[in-house]
């Protein structure tokens, strides 16, 4: 056993997910990205089952472990017991932890999450605000949700909302005590310190790509991640 | 199909769910695409039904979103949901009622790990002690808000205005339920019904007159994926969930779908416009598309609220069809104005979709 | 001197075996059974593997060797078996009570219900039925679908609640892969034109002749057999069920619709003999079936002084493997007797 796997198997979502897989394909026949991508949650748990150190770590810096849409359809049917979902996550956890994140497309893209729902958090106190929805970058929101984001204040008025208020209410401002405890509790419980390892794993990869690294969206590193598709993700 | 069949099964997941004094935590992707539906929430349960039902502006996300998305830590959103737990003890409630799905799945799997490995919880609450000088009890009920809304649907349907039936035929309407992935897949005797014939939409579709349509691919995620949406280079998996679902479904010719998630009702809405767009595809007849309810949307309409109240001018498939069939009245010229009849225009019109 | 009594709780195939044994040594006989007839399950089955001779001249060999001294009780559940001293006082629903000197169980097995996999759709989907339901289907020749057509494609699903820790039966119920394999040719038998697809996990060809059957089956029969185990069943419009799994051979998640889809049930202790084993405490492992004294060295004895076991109650077995375990059942009683009388 090495000591990726022992690290691996020290975060509860792998004891969980994980009792033993007998290869029987009730997980694979039933995942959304199984469908889609070329993927199977079988052959993931196959590998951290094995406990080769070498193929978890070509697992970690691959797209595959970045396909999974963590919807848990996998544990309701198999017979063992185990949630490749939950196995999916723990290996995203160590990828991000050790850097082997930014050596795959999809994997990169976790600083752009970071970026996006993680402020968020942090400044707002939701993961995703009506003002971050921003129809040029969301042109699947459609015509509808545009005109509602140009009359903001009156249309979300009408449906109830207190945008930005005091008190209670849908998109309330959340009171600046409650948003500095947030901000405590992401400090001691490790959260700063993931999101430092995915801003600094990223800014070294940036360097090593060539591409300009900054603050925010606007720059090529980040630019590259939201619409880069090497098109290699699917079955043929 | 046998629906005796299922209700044998419905018998097997029954689950408890708080009649009063509810601690009510919002939902981020809700409160941004449908804040009708929660204010519609709190006015059926406190107003209509006179429940208790509380809520503290001091309450956050529970980072739910950012746990799924791998970016937040295990610890730290369990940090962050006991914080929620503290704000529910000082108000001296023990029903804790999320509005989001994901939130509820998240919630029930970290009461499940505490349970199950009480080291954990003792690290948990040296936590938020470390980090907020808070202390927490554990709730005594967690229910999702569509388990509240199931609970009392009777004493809905008593009170209704109007039913799920096509006033003109007599027919129910036939409805597509939708239940987002995180209610019960993880914990299956959570989830009323449980995970392969959730009963939670269907026994308030039953009760409120209208036929339950069971198709194929009913189960399929709607595709949201979390990072599989997030990210626009992710974004074909999850339209492609969606259309798997709208092909299936399509057969069966549903007047209405209704969904207890946050993003599933976003999703399905918005992805019948884009197939619309790209593929000038319509799964509904008519060239029309099929209109995307949550529950409360779906109670209030039952109870006689006003749709542009309850935020359906915010669709983009529009759902007059089904007010129509319903029997509803409404007053166009209000879907777009604001709530002192503030004219803000008019959304532009899709090419291909058939709307507004 | 009187004769020693043996009740034997089930009139199957173990226990008609061990009564003809027994009867034959100069025992009293009473054989109880819940059903109005005696035979158990393999009255129901049409043909046998791996020889497809046919069921019930098995049964009727069992019953006709029967010697008329042999009291049979059908329509009678035993509800309750007193222990005392050297003799026991069994209980029956009628009211009746009746005392022996050996008890031996044969109660068998029950076929899983397989509404407990609800993500098949037995109970909710028209055309998902059980492997006991085919076999019927088989033997009076009406091998057809619910809208009575002839199925042009069959899927069989092996290990419906086996192999499974959501319905909590982790064990392998033995005698289901052969079952499919078996019936597959029967069904082509009936039908040529029929696809017939078996959805397995293993193989499991233990017996004599089994792997030469399945050979055949591909061979001979054209049935293909794709390894993945079925995740999900659902219907579409024109009651077909679609079938969800992943060929786990090639990698790839694969999507069929069938005609008809038949579901490998397996075994559990059959229901009748729960509160009989709950109220006499005999030891039942995690599978819920009895465990035996010894299983390598006593098979057939339990804790309990006079009290035997055979057959299926112990585990899943087929038929041959079931004959002698009553026979085996039947040596160990004798051997019972013998060093009770060599005590007096």
């Amino acid at each position: 056993m090495g000591k990726l796997f022992e690290r691996i198997a020290k975060d509860i979502r792998l004891e969980e997910g994980l009792n033993s897989c007998i290869n029987c394909g009730t997980c694979s026949a039933i995942c959304p990205a199984a469908e889609f991508y070329d993927y199977e949650p079988r052959s993931i748990v196959e590998i951290v089952q094995s406990k080769d150190d070498k193929k978890i770590e070509a697992l970690l810096s691959s797209d595959t472990i970045w396909y999974c849409g963590e919807c848990m359809s996998c544990k309701t049917r198999c017979p063992r017991g185990n949630t490749p979902g939950l196995i999916i996550m723990a290996l995203r956890t160590t990828s991000q932890e050790m850097g082997y994140f930014v050596n795959s497309e999809k994997g990169r893209q976790q600083l752009l999450l970071k970026r996006i729902i993680g402020h968020n958090i942090l400044e707002t106190g939701y993961c995703v605000h009506n003002k971050a929805v921003v129809p040029a970058l969301h042109p699947e929101q459609g015509p509808v949700w545009e005109w509602g984001y140009q009359n903001m204040q009156t249309v979300f008025e009408r449906m109830g909302a207190n945008l930005d208020g005091e008190g209670t209410g849908a998109l309330r401002k959340i009171p600046q005590e409650a948003l500095d405890e947030l901000k405590t509790i992401f400090e001691v419980t490790g959260g700063n310190k993931r999101f430092e390892l995915i801003e600094s794993f990223s800014e070294q990869a940036a360097l090593e790509r060539g591409l300009e690294f900054g603050e925010g969206l606007d720059n090529e590193y980040v630019a590259e991640l939201i619409s880069a598709n090497n098109e290699h993700h699917c079955k043929l | 199909m046998k629906i005796e069949g299922k209700r044998r099964l419905w018998q097997d997941y029954q689950k408890e769910v708080a009649n009063d004094k509810f601690f009510y935590v919002r939902s981020c992707i809700r409160q941004t695409f449908f804040p009708g539906s929660e204010r519609a929430f709190i006015k059926i349960i406190g107003t209509e039904l006179e429940r208790e039902i509380n809520e503290d502006p001091a309450h956050t996300s529970c980072t739910g979103i950012g746990y799924h998305a791998d970016i937040v830590p295990f610890e730290t959103t369990q940090t962050v949901i006991a914080r929620q737990f503290s704000l529910m003890t000082e108000a001296g409630l023990e029903n804790y009622v999320p509005s989001c799905i994901t939130s509820f799945g998240l919630y029930t799997e970290i009461l499940e790990t505490w349970e199950h490995h009480p080291l954990i919880e003792e690290q948990i609450r040296e936590n938020l002690y470390k980090a907020t000088k808070r202390t927490f009890n554990k709730p005594k009920n967690l229910a999702h808000a569509s388990d509240v809304i199931f609970k009392f649907r009777y004493e809905i349907a008593a009170k209704a205005k109007y039913q799920l039936v096509d006033v003109h035929t007599g027919r129910p309407l036939r409805v597509v339920e939708h239940i987002g992935c995180h209610y019960s897949r993880m914990f299956p005797h959570k989830g009323i019904g449980g995970a392969e014939y959730p009963y939670v939409l269907a026994g308030m579709i039953e009760a409120w007159g209208g036929e339950v349509i069971d198709y194929p691919e009913r189960r399929h995620c709607c595709g949201f994926g979390f990072r599989q949406y997030l990210v626009q280079a992710n974004r074909g998996y999850s339209v492609a969930c969606s259309q798997k679902k709208f092909e299936s479904m399509q057969p069966y010719e549903p007047d209405m779908i209704i969904t207890n998630c946050p993003g599933c009702p976003m999703f399905l809405d918005r992805w019948q416009y884009v197939i619309g767009e790209m593929e000038k595809v319509a799964y509904g007849p008519n060239g029309q598309m099929i209109p995307v309810f949550t529950y409360e949307e779906v109670a209030g309409l039952v109870l006689g609220y006003d749709p542009w109240e309850l935020g359906l001018q915010m669709h983009q498939v529009n759902c007059e069809p089904v007010l129509d069939k319903m029997g509803i009245s409404y007053d166009l010229d209000k879907k777009y104005k604001g709530s002192k009849g503030e004219d803000m225009g008019v959304p532009v019109l899709p090419e291909f979709l058939k709307c507004c | 001197m009187q004769k020693k009594h043996v009740a034997i709780i089930g009139g199957g195939i173990a226990g008609l075996e061990a009564a003809n044994v027994l009867a034959k040594s100069g025992y009293k006989i009473t054989v109880f059974d819940t059903t109005e007839k005696m035979g158990g399950h393999v009255a129901k089955w049409d043909l046998l593997f791996p020889n497809m001779r046919k069921g019930e001249e098995v049964l009727t060999a069992l019953l006709e060797q029967l010697p008329d001294s042999v009291h049979l009780c059908p329509d009678t559940t035993i509800v309750d078996i007193e222990q005392f001293n050297d003799y026991y006082v069994i209980h029956s629903n009628h009211n009746e009570n009746y005392q022996a000197d050996v008890v031996l169980i044969t109660g068998g097995f029950d076929a899983f219900d397989a509404r407990r996999k609800e993500e098949y759709g037995y109970g909710i989907y028209d055309n998902v039925i059980t492997s006991v339901e085919l076999e019927d289907k088989l033997k009076v020749h009406n091998f057809v679908t619910a809208q009575k057509n002839t199925p042009k494609r069959v899927a069989m699903i092996h290990c419906v609640g086996s192999r499974d820790e959501k319905v909590c039966n982790n064990y392998c119920s033995r005698v289901c892969c052969i079952t499919a394999v078996k019936q597959a040719i029967e069904i082509k038998k009936a039908s040529p034109e029929t696809e017939v697809f078996c959805f397995y996990m293993d193989m499991r060809m233990f017996g004599r002749h089994f792997e030469e059957l399945y050979r055949e089956a591909q061979e001979v029969y054209g049935v293909q057999f794709i390894r993945g185990r079925l995740s999900e069943a659902t219907e579409n419009k024109d009651k077909a069920i679609i079938v969800k799994t992943e060929d786990t051979l090639l990698g790839k998640p694969i999507k069929m619709t069938v005609d008809l889809m038949v579901l490998m049930v397996g075994m559990e202790l059959s229901k009748t003999l729960v509160p009989l084993v709950e109220k006499m405490e005999l030891e039942v492992g995690d599978d819920r079936f009895i465990t035996p004294f010894d299983e390598q060295l006593f098979p057939n004895n339990t804790m309990k002084k006079g009290v035997f076991v055979a057959g299926t109650c112990t585990g899943p077995k087929n038929i041959t493997e079931t004959l002698n375990d009553a026979k085996s059942a039947s040596l160990a009683i004798l051997n019972y007797f013998d060093q009770l009388s060599n005590k007096n």
